[in-house]
């Protein structure tokens, strides 16, 4: 899918970039990324992942496809809310806002014949990225708690407008209806179109994360008085973190309208911008690769849980309360935990550089 | 005339409901510097207490019902406390949030378990659904009763900080938690009664409400929303500042209800925006840091 050559110059560019950071004093002030080199085999990981769920998606039954379909668009929103949450140190409960305008982008323009398809699909990201830069103007003059329970207004306020505006969006109905091109209705075509902009929007948000961008993001939020005293305007770095994580999470909710050819204003609700927090809560968000597990296991449980027991609501409250007090580093953390324990008792020497 | 009447009385009712509710929240943010997701789950509780209380044939009178309502929910409160909130004192916000997230979860999931998923009634007791009728404007009694609740908590909570040891304590607790401490005050007790308090006043304010409004599940969803709004307009940790906040919130809303009715609801949202582009931290709030 991707040419190696391609992907190590790329990574090459970014470990200069890094360099750069770090001669500025911006990088050592950061818990990620700084300290890891990126070579050829940081890609070993995303390529076979690419390649095991390609596989996956051309052997398994449809109906086991589709769910997998579902996880993998899932995890461009859990990795874009952990944009913001992980790399940026801001809880935001409003990501559903972005999800929600990217699905009814399409489902809208598709109601009221606007653009084509491939059209909106196009725009969507960027509505997403516009409304994300207006809460933030808003949210980001607020700090922690204050931004976290804006946010989560703002999800609410979007959810009152979409149910309230019966005539342009019909309301708590919803919209479904053939609003995506026949052969991305096949299910093996719409795995790979959801594959294929999941690996680009994962590899573009990873690129995000290493750049200097991204660890003066992350430095802000370790010691935001440090880097607002280097001369960085750490308003301006978050906001434009929110317009890129609009940007995603958009395009993950156009990914679930080509998934479940239908919207519902219940995507904008607080509980539903609750989800990604979740994935990115069970996967771990100090790791970028956390928030991707965590939706692949969401998803997975979700479907396979609620075909046992009604209580699918108690079952993810009781994880959800378990992994925050007793693991908040997440599966990611834990089967680190895990490896370098086994190193240790290997190598006491070898540690991680 | 009339209509300006009827409008402010039934906006003040909604902004004495909102206190209810609201100052609870700020109470437990207050002393605890906890914020607490699940609170609209104890509004929710108190609601359907009251449904199942006042539904039965025994028919308890109103009053005892919704005093009942609110102990128990002041007890579930203390459980929740003990169970999950005490571990989250003095972690980052984003522990507090999603923990008590979860607590919201399991407690939605129960409460459909207890009371189902439909709408439950609360009918009333007929000395309490009367209209009244002042300068040719009528209006339900029952407004008048919980605007009344409302002053009442307001008046008792404020002497109470001002004039009971507990009280001095909780103040103590919000400005300097580690100096209490060390002066020999058990801090974990005063939370403890912190947060039943405040479950307390959630639950009654959910039950007092209750004939009122929509009982229901997902109630506890939009409630919070409205609780944290007036919350951050006032200031997170004063109660002062939560009564002006919920003063503003339903008149936003009343406002909204005669000016641009399919609108109505995003004005709370506007009146929010506006006080937080002038105050970041609220009317009576400290900045965060």
């Amino acid at each position: 899918m991707f040419r190696s050559d391609e992907l190590s110059t790329l990574s090459e560019k970014s470990s200069k970039k890094n360099k750069l950071a770090d001669s500025a004093g911006l990088a050592s002030l950061s818990q990620m990324g700084s300290g890891r080199r990126l070579g050829p085999s940081t890609f070993a990981m995303p390529v076979t992942l690419a390649v095991v769920a390609a596989i996956l998606g051309s052997v398994l039954p449809v109906s086991y496809s589709f769910i997998l379909e579902y996880a993998i668009s899932l995890s461009i929103y859990a990795v874009a809310t952990n944009l913001l949450l992980g790399f940026g140190g801001l809880v935001s409960f409003g990501q559903g806002v972005f999800y929600g305008l990217g699905a009814y982008t399409v489902a809208l323009n598709w109601m009221h014949h606007g653009l084509s398809f491939w059209e909106a699909m196009v725009l969507a990201p960027f509505v997403g990225a516009a409304a994300s830069v207006l809460m933030g103007l808003i949210a980001l003059r607020t700090r922690k708690l204050y931004f976290a329970l804006l946010t989560l207004a703002f999800s609410q306020l979007a959810y009152v407008i979409v149910g309230v505006q019966y005539n342009f969006t019909s309301g708590a109905n919803g919209i479904f209806g053939a609003m995506v091109p026949t052969w991305l209705v096949s299910p093996r075509n719409s795995f790979f179109f959801v594959l294929g902009v999941t690996v680009v929007s994962l590899l573009v948000m990873w690129k995000v994360t290493s750049s200097p961008f991204g660890l003066v993001l992350q430095a802000s939020r370790d010691n935001r008085d440090r880097v607002e005293a280097l001369g960085v305007n750490v308003f301006r770095h978050q906001l434009v973190a929110m317009a890129i994580a609009g940007f995603f999470c958009a395009i993950a909710g156009t990914l679930f309208v080509i998934y479940s050819q239908s919207t519902y204003p219940d995507l904008f609700l607080w509980t539903s911008s609750g989800i990604p927090v979740f994935m990115v809560v069970i996967g771990g968000m100090y790791k970028y690769i956390g928030p991707i597990i965590g939706a692949v296991v969401y998803e997975i449980a979700h479907h396979f849980l609620i075909g046992y027991t009604q209580d699918w609501q108690l079952v993810l409250g009781l994880v959800l309360v378990v992994i925050v007090l007793l693991r908040p580093d997440g599966l990611a953390g834990a089967f680190d935990g895990l490896m370098a324990r086994r190193r240790g008792r290997v190598s006491p020497a070898g540690g991680e550089s | 005339m009339g209509r300006i009447v009827i409008e402010t009385i039934g906006g003040l009712s909604a902004a004495g409901s909102l206190f209810v509710v609201a100052t609870g929240l700020t109470l437990v943010f207050g002393a605890m510097r906890v914020i607490n997701l699940a609170h609209g789950s104890f509004y929710m509780y108190g609601a359907f207490l009251v449904s199942t209380f006042v539904g039965t044939t025994t028919g308890l009178r109103f009053f005892w019902a919704v005093a009942l309502a609110a102990i128990i929910v002041a007890l579930l409160g203390t459980a929740v406390d003990f169970t999950v909130v005490r571990f989250t004192v003095n972690r980052d916000p984003l522990t507090q949030l999603l923990a008590t997230f979860g607590v919201f979860l399991i407690l939605a999931d129960l409460g459909q378990h207890f009371w189902g998923t439909g709408f439950r009634a609360v009918p009333l007791a007929s000395a309490l659904t009367g209209k009244v009728t002042i300068s040719g404007a009528t209006f339900p009694v029952f407004d008048l009763l919980i605007i009344g609740v409302a002053i009442l908590v307001g008046v008792a909570l404020w002497l109470m900080l001002r004039h009971s040891v507990f009280g001095w304590r909780v103040r103590a607790a919000v400005d300097d938690p580690e100096l209490l401490q060390s002066s020999g005050v058990d801090l974990r007790r005063l939370q403890m009664g912190v947060f039943a308090l405040g479950a307390l006043l959630a639950g009654l304010g959910g039950a007092i409400v209750a004939p009122q409004t929509v009982v229901a599940p997902g109630i506890d969803e939009s409630i919070i929303v409205a609780a944290f709004l007036v919350c951050v307009i006032g200031g997170l940790g004063s109660v002062l500042g939560t009564a002006l906040g919920a003063l503003i919130i339903a008149f936003a809303q009343t406002v909204g209800a005669v000016v641009a009715p399919t609108w109505a609801s995003t004005f709370t949202f506007l009146a929010a925006i506006i006080v937080l582009a002038v105050r970041p931290a609220g009317l009576l709030g400290v900045p965060e840091r």
